[in-house]
């Protein structure tokens, strides 16, 4: 150190030693500075093989509700997947590999979700994870998608949860709740000219989500719900919720559950003559909820889609691609009949198997979010595109709607009929209480 | 050792500066690191206790609302407990893993995304009585905390949670508070850096111009100014009384240093300004008024030795300065040059007795302290030497000095050569009186001679008229007889001249019987036929004295006067019976030659005896004499070393006794 000290100065008097000893006594803090970050914060990755790769065959996984009250939503997204990989598989799959799909049920029940996705992982090891099923569940799974860095693709849920914070290994196709409930409530207000709107929804992250992007909505145009009903989650207590939105007059009810415990709701608002304009969001399930309500209730249900329906005049027009799942669907799972969730399910793979093309042979996890990243404006059918970015993880983006009609939901062409389909409802309505027979309810008709 | 002395003196050279930036930047560094040290110890151990705190808590927690999943078998609950523990937004950070095992230490829950580690199975077990187990693990080169936790029944134990905290937010705090310290510690050395200098700049420049400026001092160069404080810059010296006029007083430092300070006057004056400052400013206040003093106090040392230069330089005297020990002439004024004729370059460094020889025991003398009341000695008459070895008198005046921390004498020289001239020519002048005095007598002297050189001659030319031949031994004896008169009449003739010459300079050995007897020859029979006898008792073999024979015969004709007139006066010639007689006698004795000279005068009153030796005394009547006879006399005995002394009775008589000591 004294070596160091041979006095020299900075400015006039002086010269280069003091200089160098500056230069030096600051130069000292910084190098051992950097030399100190390494011990800071991240752990570096250890380096393995990617798992779930091998020469012939990709490995998948999936938990989702095969069993249980949301059976249905399970069950048809993974037939709809499976039918298009099933398809790929044939044609000899992607760069030589067979792509494989381990599914777990898991019943809706979140704990069992993380337990099977954590298997997945850790001892099925498999590539990615792919088409979950619902919001509380897929949200659950987060933490563990994150710690293992491993590819989420293809959720039937819009939760806004894995939308923001934005999340690298976590892909969404489908809009977004709020994207949907938006739209709803744009439609509502603006082509219905209805303001006083409620919402039911279930007791749990779906329900508070849709209820969250319901209330987004409304504050855009300055309302607010005029009344908040919920139900458990596997349960049908409908009643409550139903007695506080019929008492508020609410016009429109905007949904946000499951199809049976909305197709009680339903059918029990019809019997206490509660006739708003009901809209449910797409996780619902369109054609369960058709099939429980049938023709009787005789009440106007408008569905928000995210992918194009099947049923109505001009829907054909809109199918694209969604022929070959019908096609394929047929072809694999013959029993089923072709719908939206199952169109979803398709669609995911689609995107999937696209993906893995795009990865290349040389197939990295990471690469893969990157060739998902890459894709831009891939058609499904006439606008339907779907499109990603390194900061969009979000691929489709259009809403569609869809009226039940004749026990089926087909698409909505323009909103007059809508409307003239609730005039006629809540005239036929009339004339059952000029019939006497009937409790009055409420008549809050607010026309426009 | 070395090593350390080594340093140290390696230290010692560096620059105030540098020390002062070196010392502070060491203390400061060594106790920031020790800050640091003690900052890190206590950080990482408070918050590892905080940590393990935290995950003693959420253990519990789990251990709490576990143990009914457990119990009913319902994994998946469990795993969705665990996970919300771990995951649930911050805690990302914190847990590193949690992980259940039953009561046989089977995993039954993880929240790991890979294959669970066996080795941390069983890595920290909590013991059968305590109710946590802290231990630090290693998961693939991780150091986590394992908090242990057993889960109960009752008493039973059922299981045990496990939770994992990792380090890596304690560390990243760690690394912050370094980033920080380093920071700190670099934006402290740069302040430090700069405050040190400015300190050590405001000390060193006004030591280093004071260095400078007594650098200049020492050099003599007093001219430069002392231009530290701007105030100064409006006084002048000029100003100080006691700087243009070197005869009054500073107030400062000629007055005691109390009195000074109640007798302020010269109010403007630059040694009271005293400004109020630290060290520094004082140090250069003190320096200015040292210099001050230093100006003032040359000023009149200058002054002072200018004026005894020039007293050296221009006195009417010749001074020598001579060394001791070797007899050199150390300095001369120019006066001496001029009289001796040398250049000064030739006068230093020459001997001193080339010049006067009589000098050499001076030096000796005046350090015996043997020379006069002052010290001092003084040599009348001496003879010195001037370039050519010319000869001249001087009086000598030798004080004994300390020159160059030397023992030296400082000769003063006055040339008495006028003088000598002037004495000599009132000698001569007391001669020719003498002389004229003495004309009858030698007129009467000289005839005899020639009256028998007459009668012989005209014994020669009778015979040669009357036709006879004298006998030749008539002839014979008439021959012989005019030769011896015409020796007599020589020899008077002779001594008149010897008499009347001007004296020599130099001294002889003489013996005094000599001038005695020449004094003798001219005066005798005139004496005689004033009826003055003659009493001779003059020595044989007489140890000669050194001085003049001239003189000599001065000084006996001037006695020998003085008796004949002190007889005259106490008798007259014609007077058969009286006592009419001067005694001369000689002799060796007492080391020298002693002279008297008596007479049958009239003796000499007691009041009188004193003065006669005075020049211009005389008791006879005015124009009968000059009265310097005995005063020439006197110098002239003197002159040889000798003394005079008087005997003297009224009315009986006088004796004259002189003493000359003997030539060596």
């Amino acid at each position: 150190m004294a070596n160091v000290f041979r006095g020299k100065r900075f400015s006039s008097a002086c010269g280069a030693p003091a200089v160098l000893l500056l230069v030096l006594a600051l130069l000292l803090p910084i190098l051992t500075a950097l030399g100190g970050c390494d011990s800071q914060g991240e752990k570096a990755a250890p380096e393995r093989g990617t798992p779930g790769v091998t020469d012939q065959a990709i490995s998948l996984g999936s938990s989702l509700a095969l069993s249980g009250h949301a059976s249905y939503l399970g069950t048809q997204t993974l037939r709809g997947a499976l039918s298009y990989l099933k398809h790929i598989n044939d044609q000899g799959g992607v760069w030589g590999r067979r792509i494989e799909l381990t599914a777990y049920d898991d019943s809706y029940d979140p704990p069992r979700c993380l337990a099977n996705t954590q298997k997945l992982i850790v001892e099925d090891r498999v590539f990615a994870l792919f088409c979950y099923v619902g919001t509380p569940t897929t949200v659950k799974i987060l933490p563990l998608v994150e710690d293992a860095r491993i590819p989420l693709l293809g959720m039937f849920t819009g939760a806004n949860a894995l939308r923001a914070p934005f999340n690298r290994y976590v892909i969404n196709i489908r809009a977004s709740y709020y994207q949907e409930t938006a739209a709803a409530v744009r439609h509502l207000v603006k082509d219905l000219g209805l303001t006083r709107i409620a919402v039911f929804y279930q007791y749990d992250a779906y329900g508070f989500d849709g209820l969250t992007g319901t209330e987004l909505a409304l504050k855009e145009f300055g309302l607010e719900p005029v009344a908040r009903g919920f139900y458990v989650r596997g349960t049908m207590d409908v009643e409550d919720g139903l007695s506080k939105i019929q008492k508020s007059g609410a016009e429109a009810v905007v949904m946000i559950g499951t199809y049976d415990p909305c197709a009680r709701f339903i059918q029990l608002a019809a019997e206490r003559r509660f006739q708003p304009i009901f809209h449910t969001v797409s996780f619902v399930g369109a054609e369960e909820l058709a099939r429980r309500l049938g023709d009787s209730s005789g009440q106007v249900v408008v569905m928000s889609q995210v992918v194009p329906p099947f049923e109505g005049p001009d829907a054909r027009q809109l199918l694209g691609s969604a022929e070959e799942y019908v096609h394929l669907l047929a072809k694999y799972f013959p029993d089923d009949k072709p719908n939206s969730v199952g169109l979803e399910g398709y669609i995911n793979a689609r995107i999937l198997v696209e993906g893995l093309k795009l990865a290349g042979r040389n197939l990295t996890r990471e690469g893969f979010i990157s060739a998902i990243e890459s894709i831009r404006d891939y058609t499904l059918g006439p606008g339907a595109n779907v499109s990603f970015g390194p900061d969009n993880h979000q691929g489709m983006e259009r809403v569609y709607f869809t009226r039940l009609v004749d026990g089926r939901f087909v698409l909505v062409s323009n909103w007059q009929e809508v409307l003239g389909a609730l005039d006629e409802v809540r005239a036929k309505t009339q004339a059952g209480t000029q019939a006497g027979t009937q409790v009055g309810t409420q008549e809050g008709r607010a026309r426009p | 050792m070395s090593f350390v002395r080594d340093s140290l003196r390696r230290y010692g050279s560096l620059s105030l500066k540098n020390k002062i930036f070196g010392s502070i930047l060491a203390v400061v560094l060594l106790i920031s690191v020790a800050i640091a040290f003690v900052a890190r110890y206590i950080l990482v151990s408070s918050l590892t206790a905080e940590l393990e705190m935290r995950g003693s808590a959420i253990a519990h927690s789990i251990a709490e609302r576990g143990g009914t999943f457990m119990l009913d078998k319902d994994y998946p609950q469990l795993l969705s407990l665990i996970f919300d523990e771990a995951r649930l937004h911050e805690r990302k950070h914190l847990i590193s893993y949690i992980f259940i095992t039953d009561q046989g230490g089977e995993v039954l829950a993880h929240t790991m995304t890979r294959p669970f580690p066996s080795e941390l199975r069983l890595a920290n077990q909590v013991p059968q009585d305590k109710g946590r187990s802290l231990r630090l693990v290693t998961v693939e080169q991780e150091s986590i905390h394992d908090i242990a936790v057993p889960i109960k029944e009752g008493l039973y134990r059922i299981g045990t949670v496990h939770v994992g905290l990792s380090k890596s937010h304690i560390d990243s705090l760690i690394s912050k508070l370094r980033l920080t310290f380093l920071g700190f510690i670099s934006a402290i050395i740069c302040i430090i850096f700069f405050l040190s200098n400015r300190i050590t700049q405001y000390i060193t420049r006004p030591i280093s111009k004071l260095t400078r400026i007594s650098d200049e001092l020492s050099r003599g160069n007093f001219d430069i100014t002392l231009d530290f404080q701007e105030e100064d810059l409006n006084w002048k010296p000029s100003e100080c009384p006691a700087y243009v006029n070197t005869e009054m007083p500073c107030w400062h430092f000629d007055q005691s240093a109390r009195l000074a300070a109640t007798h302020r006057t010269c109010k403007s004056c630059v040694f009271y300004r005293k400004r109020q400052g630290d060290e520094v400013v004082q140090l250069g206040d003190s320096f200015r008024n040292m210099v001050w003093s230093i100006k003032l106090y040359r000023r009149r040392l200058r002054e002072s030795e200018e004026k005894y230069r020039s007293l050296f330089d221009s006195g009417p005297d010749p001074v020598f300065v001579v060394d001791c020990e070797n007899f050199h002439i150390a300095d001369a004024n120019p006066r001496a040059q001029e009289l001796y004729g040398y250049e000064k370059e030739e006068l230093l460094g020459m001997s001193y007795l080339a010049l006067g020889p009589e000098n050499r025991s001076d030096c000796l003398i005046t350090y015996e302290g043997k020379g006069g009341g002052t010290g001092c000695l003084y040599h009348p008459k001496v003879l010195h030497y001037k370039k050519g070895n010319k000869p001249f008198y001087v009086n000598v005046h030798a004080c004994p000095i300390s020159y160059k921390g030397r023992h030296a004498i400082i000769i003063a020289v006055t040339d008495i050569t006028e003088m000598i001239e002037k004495d000599a020519q009132v000698i001569q002048a007391g001669k020719m009186k003498s002389l004229g005095e003495m004309s009858a007598g030698i007129a009467h002297e000289l005839n005899q001679p020639l009256n028998a050189i007459k009668m012989g001659s005209e014994f020669l030319a009778l015979m040669e008229e009357q036709g006879r031949t004298a006998s030749p031994e008539q002839f014979h004896q008439v021959v012989v007889e005019i030769s011896a008169q015409v020796d007599r009449a020589a020899e008077i003739i002779n001594t008149l001249r010897a008499f009347g010459r001007k004296a020599e300079m130099l001294k002889e050995r003489i013996d005094v019987n000599k001038p005695i007897g020449s004094v003798l020859t001219i005066v005798r029979r005139q004496f005689e036929l004033d009826n003055i006898r003659f009493n001779l008792d003059l020595g044989e073999g007489l140890p000669p004295v050194l001085a003049q024979d001239n003189r000599l015969q001065q000084v006996f004709f001037n006695l020998l006067t003085n008796a004949r007139d002190a007889i005259n006066e106490a008798s007259l010639p014609s007077e058969m019976d009286a006592r009419r007689s001067i005694g001369i006698r000689t002799g060796a004795e007492g080391g020298g030659v002693t002279v008297d000279i008596s007479d049958t005068g009239v003796g000499i009153p007691d009041e009188v005896r004193d003065k006669i030796f005075e020049p211009f005394f005389t008791t006879k009547e005015t124009g009968q004499g000059m009265g310097l006879g005995l005063a020439i006399t006197y110098g002239i005995v003197r002159d040889y070393g000798g003394q005079v002394r008087i005997d003297s009775e009224p009315g009986q008589g006088t004796t004259l006794h002189l003493f000359f000591p003997q030539a060596l």
